[in-house]
């Protein structure tokens, strides 16, 4: 059995760590609130785009686009894998890391791209030390967004990848993020047609200029960007929701352990305690029987 | 009073612009286009350039410039919408930086290697001149 000692110095460290996660978890949900925040801004941008592209999809149908069309034939898969910079978040990247390990179970070839710094470090072990690397947390996400789809567009145009694909998190909720693994390009006409229509029916004739098909083809570049600047957005929701669970949980179970142990300590005090009594008395009984 | 037209400026961190306007004007790929109340419904594509629009704020009129980067302009008979990357009012140019950017892509765009590369950097030249338009540094 541990002395007292023992146990006072364990339930000590135990609070200390208690404490961390504490204030990690203030931390993050504070930090929650502004990624929640950058997204809810991000939307009107994200209704309007969507708006536009419906419009444009009823009049032009399928434009001649590079990313309309299907990438070079026999060319390797190109992913963008996205995940946080930092851990602590309970199995937030890792669910995202095993989702791009199940992609190259399948595309072996998959040339791999990455966002975030988790990310980078798991690119980097499936074999590709050298590849095209981001962090999430980037001074500007927008900036950084655009990057990496430049990178990744002009990769496919040119033939070194034939499609993009997208693995991130997707904020189902504040318990729940899960890894969600989205097809960018070739961008097909249903795609876009899957976004919710805000204002509902289609709002009549409409005039392009210079002609729906142009429009839409400096559109597709534009709608791309900002699918991975929003990603981004929702990692970002999705890892401090992911890391508020974890740490909540973790200062749970730092104060059951803490309850425990001091049950044990109060325990063994007791004990030394009696023993030294029993101690004493058996001593003045020797005496006086003696 | 000339009649007004919901007017809203738009990127993708935020809301610039939302209120009422009797005129917008913006550079399209057609050149300058100007907007007034009951305009036919159009969608057109936006060179990076100065937007201007006459704002109506409380029956008192306002005049805003901004130098905006590509996007795009709908009217429909609800309102004018303009979506932008970017957009920046005199005050949020920085034009030793912009000056800097603006030889930046000069010279990548000297040395770019396809098309794609190379109307992504004249957007970046054609913006960093909107914005020392704006501030009169052209």
């Amino acid at each position: 059995m541990p002395s007292v000692r023992d146990l006072r110095d364990r339930i000590r460290s135990l609070k200390n760590t208690q404490q961390i996660t504490k204030a990690m978890k203030q931390v993050a949900a504070a930090k929650i609130r502004r990624a929640e925040m950058a997204q809810k801004q991000a939307r009107p941008y994200a209704d309007t785009l969507s708006d536009m592209l419906r419009d444009l999809m009823a009049s032009a149908g399928s434009v001649d686009h590079p990313f309309m069309k299907a990438g070079r034939a026999g060319a390797p898969s190109g992913v963008i894998l996205m995940t946080a910079d930092k851990g602590l978040a309970g199995a937030f990247n890792s669910n995202v890391i095993r989702a791009g390990e199940i992609y190259r179970r399948d595309h072996a070839d998959a040339v791999f791209y990455s966002v975030g710094v988790k990310a980078r470090n798991a690119v980097r072990r499936f074999g590709q030390g050298d590849h095209p690397a981001w962090v999430l947390n980037a001074p500007s996400k927008i900036t950084a967004a655009r990057e990496v789809a430049h990178r990744v567009t002009d990769d496919f145009v040119s033939g070194k990848i034939g499609d993009i694909t997208l693995i991130s998190s997707k904020f189902v909720s504040m318990m729940s993020q899960r890894p969600e693994t989205r097809r960018l390009v070739p961008v097909t006409a249903a795609d876009m047609a899957s976004k919710p229509a805000e204002t509902g029916a289609p709002r009549g004739a409409v005039e392009f200029a210079p002609s729906a098909e142009a429009v839409l083809s400096r559109l597709l570049p534009k709608y791309l960007e900002f699918t991975i600047f929003s990603a981004m957005l929702e990692t970002d929701a999705a890892f401090y929701a992911a890391q508020l669970l974890a740490m909540n949980n973790a200062t749970d179970n730092a104060g059951k352990l803490i309850d425990e142990l001091t049950i044990q300590m109060n325990n063994a005090r007791q004990a030394a305690i009696t023993k030294e009594l029993l101690e004493i008395v058996g001593g003045a009984e020797a005496l006086s029987g003696a | 009073m000339p009649a007004t037209i919901p007017f809203k400026l738009i990127t993708p961190t935020k809301v610039v612009f939302e209120g009422d306007a009797d005129l917008v004007i913006a550079v399209t790929t057609e050149g300058e286009e100007g907007i007034l109340a009951h305009h036919a419904p159009f969608l057109s594509a936006l060179r990076p350039g100065v937007l201007r629009a006459n704002i109506v704020e409380n029956g008192a009129a306002r005049r805003l410039e901004l130098a905006t980067s590509d996007g795009f302009m709908q009217a429909l008979p609800d309102g004018v919408t303009v979506l932008v990357d970017d957009a920046l009012a005199f005050e949020d140019v920085d034009v030793a930086a912009t000056r800097a950017e603006l030889s930046e892509a000069t010279e990548r765009h000297k040395s770019a290697a396809d098309p794609m590369a190379a109307a992504r950097e004249q957007a970046i030249i054609d913006f960093a001149n909107a914005k020392l338009r704006l501030t009169g540094h052209h």
